[in-house]
């Protein structure tokens, strides 16, 4: 049997009521106001966060998003505004919608960008449909790891934006309503705690919802409609994800880098664009860049095909105009390059008799229904949404 | 901050009562964080993207090798502990460094001790699993990657082995290799009776050697027929894939 210890008790009750004035502290100690703060001039503005609910098409994934930037109204709201803002460059000339216009899928439909002194890039601005979905590495070449580190970029980027994020944040701090709009957003109490990061995270939140409708021809036909596709589109359709065997179609190999439902690639591949003596000869080394491994020169991201056919010219460099050049493209052998992607190679059925096997190549019938079926990846709806138009207009 | 205060409070009220029930808890049985280690070789040494490796009488190299593996199951006799419903194993990300395929660690907790006699590992994704899609699970579950899976066969890619082979020694890897299994069809389960000893810190390996499973009962499979490069894209021609699923028991080995 335990014996009474009256000492013992008291201590326990002691220590119990010592517990207890500290968690009484603490508690006052973080939700009290803070002190008064000369600085605070945005605390009459409410701050009342509301989730936003990321809309989710049939079918669709859920769309992973970051725990320290949730998707809120007014995040979205204000990640708008900055993103169509040329407040954001140094001449007040360009915004991010000057390369990612809504009419375009959010590209500019232009074989390489031209940022604010004239100066063109190397490559063709990304669609940003459905972005928030991608879970590879941001860019041609995967140098940026997230949304919010990528919308930190542009900005500072000599032939972009050409400004800096003091001169932004500036302008931002100055502004008559932006402040407002970040204490809505991030609750801050004084336009001096305006940063950078916060600027990006808002327009992450707003590239988060740029998704797609769900009322593609494609989309319509997926979620049970069979006469959404003619036969002409289902015949594209069976080549382009590699299921018309059957009927005697032959693969098109297009899924493996354009999969899922939202035809987005995960990873960079040589599409066997270029002729290369030796893997260090690309003029654009792509991937390799950024890693420096030598077996990723040459290597790019492949992009979203969802609304391809609005997103004319193409490739990373813009260099075919049309989607039947694309298709002629890979409708021959690559270049032979020894990291062109496996999948690289002529289409077709295999010819008889040849050994290394050479295949037949793609008919005219057969690329028009592939580029009729990628016309069923159009979305008006997509970029008619005026939940995602330019709220200066 | 009267919330937070009554919540504080509360808690400790409850703690203060749970202390004086008398009762004692149940004694539940030790249990650990185990960790499987997967791992792809090539001849038994770490697989390496784009090395040259000798394959029968010619080369070949391999670019891309990523698997689905399902109802992970550690075994006791007629016990069993299930490790894990799905995984995904990628061994070549793009983040692969110097382009040596990397080792993937999962790490379970909660792991009863004790000696288990094997291990049973269900190779692509089980057909309960399969029968969902992508849209049907959460961002963060393996299942919900749109790129594993395949919408013309309503079913997941249950691995990808990628490559490239120089069939005549010419110095050029001209011939695509693309291994892409799938379907309910070529789903495999295998046992591995091998002993694993689960306490604190323990941890095992999972080794796929991808000479073995190209080796068909001591036989090189003959990526020089047309038909052994790549498998079919038509459901009902499921042939190669079957070859090689049968063939990963054989192809792996686990290890303590």
């Amino acid at each position: 049997m335990e014996k009474y210890m009256p000492g013992r008790t008291a201590k326990i009750w002691a220590l119990a009521l010592l517990l207890l004035t500290f968690i009484v502290l603490d508690a006052c100690k973080k939700d009290d106001p803070p002190p008064n703060d000369e600085d605070a001039d945005l605390v009459a503005i409410p701050y009342d966060p509301k989730p936003y609910a990321i809309p989710k098409p049939p079918k669709f994934p859920e769309m992973p998003v970051p725990a320290d930037n949730p998707v809120t109204v007014d995040g979205i709201q204000l990640g708008r505004r900055l993103f169509y803002d040329p407040l954001l460059s140094a001449d007040s000339t360009q915004s991010c919608a000057s390369c990612h216009l809504p009419e375009g899928s959010f590209t500019d439909n232009k074989a390489v960008s031209t940022g604010i002194d004239g100066i063109a890039g190397r490559r063709s601005s990304m669609s940003l449909l459905n972005v928030g979905y991608v879970s590879r590495p941001l860019f041609w070449d995967g140098r940026s790891p997230s949304l919010e580190d990528q919308a930190l970029r542009p900005v500072e980027d000599p032939i972009e934006m050409h400004n800096t994020w003091a001169n932004v944040l500036d302008k931002l701090r100055k502004h008559p309503a932006y402040p407002a709009y970040f204490r809505k957003a991030f609750g801050i109490t004084s336009r001096k705690q305006i940063t950078k990061e916060m600027a990006a995270k808002a327009i992450a939140q707003f590239e988060r919802i740029l998704i797609s409708s769900g009322k593609s021809k494609f989309d319509r036909y997926l979620n049970g409609d069979p006469d959404a596709l003619d036969d002409e589109e289902l015949d594209g359709k069976l080549m382009f994800f590699d299921e018309g065997g059957p009927v005697g179609l032959p693969d098109a190999q297009c899924f493996h880098c354009h999969g899922g439902i939202t035809n987005t690639g995960f990873s960079f591949f040589n599409n066997g664009l270029d002729s290369v003596a030796s893997l260090n000869d690309f003029k654009d080394k792509g991937r390799g860049e950024v890693t420096g491994n030598i077996n990723d020169n040459g290597r790019f991201a492949s992009p979203t095909l969802r609304n391809v056919a609005m997103t004319a010219p193409y490739m990373h460099d813009g260099r075919f105009q049309t989607l039947e050049e694309v298709l002629d493209h890979y409708s021959k052998n690559g270049k032979g390059v020894s990291n062109e992607d496996p999948v690289i190679r002529q289409l077709g059925f295999p010819i008889p008799g040849t050994n290394p096997v050479k295949y037949s190549g793609l008919t005219a019938y057969q690329k028009r229904a592939i580029v009729k079926f990628l016309h069923t990846l159009t979305d008006p709806d997509f970029i008619n949404n005026p939940d995602i138009a330019n709220p200066f207009k | 901050m009267m919330k937070k205060l009554l919540l504080n409070a509360s808690f400790f009220a409850a703690l203060f009562l749970a202390g004086c029930d008398g009762t004692t808890d149940p004694v539940l049985p030790p249990t650990s964080d185990f960790t499987l280690t997967f791992k792809s070789l090539y001849d038994g040494q770490p697989l390496e993207k784009y090395k040259n490796y000798d394959y029968a009488t010619y080369k070949v190299q391999f670019s891309r090798f990523n698997t689905f593996l399902s109802d992970i199951t550690l075994l006791k006799g007629n016990e069993e502990y299930k490790l894990s419903d799905i995984e995904w194993v990628d061994f070549t990300p793009d983040s692969a460094p110097n382009d040596l395929a990397v080792e993937v660690p999962v790490k379970f907790s909660g792991v009863p001790d004790g000696d288990y006699t094997g291990i049973r590992i269900g190779y692509g994704v089980s057909p309960d699993l399969n029968a969902k899609q992508p849209g049907d699970f959460s961002s963060t579950h393996p299942l919900s990657r749109e790129n594993e899976y395949w919408l013309g066969w309503a079913s997941y890619i249950f691995n990808k082995i990628e490559g490239k082979a120089d069939l005549n020694n010419s110095g050029v890897f001209g011939t695509s290799l693309i291994y892409h299994c799938g379907s309910d069809e070529v789903y495999r389960t295998y046992t591995f009776n091998t002993p694993i000893r689960v306490e604190e810190g323990a941890a095992a390996t999972v080794e796929f050697d991808l000479k073995k499973l190209f080796t068909i009962n001591g036989a090189w499979f003959d990526m020089t027929i047309p038909e052994n490069q790549f498998t079919s894209n038509d459901i009902g021609n499921v042939i190669v894939a079957a070859i090689l699923m049968d063939n990963f028991d054989y192809a792996t080995r686990v290890t303590q």
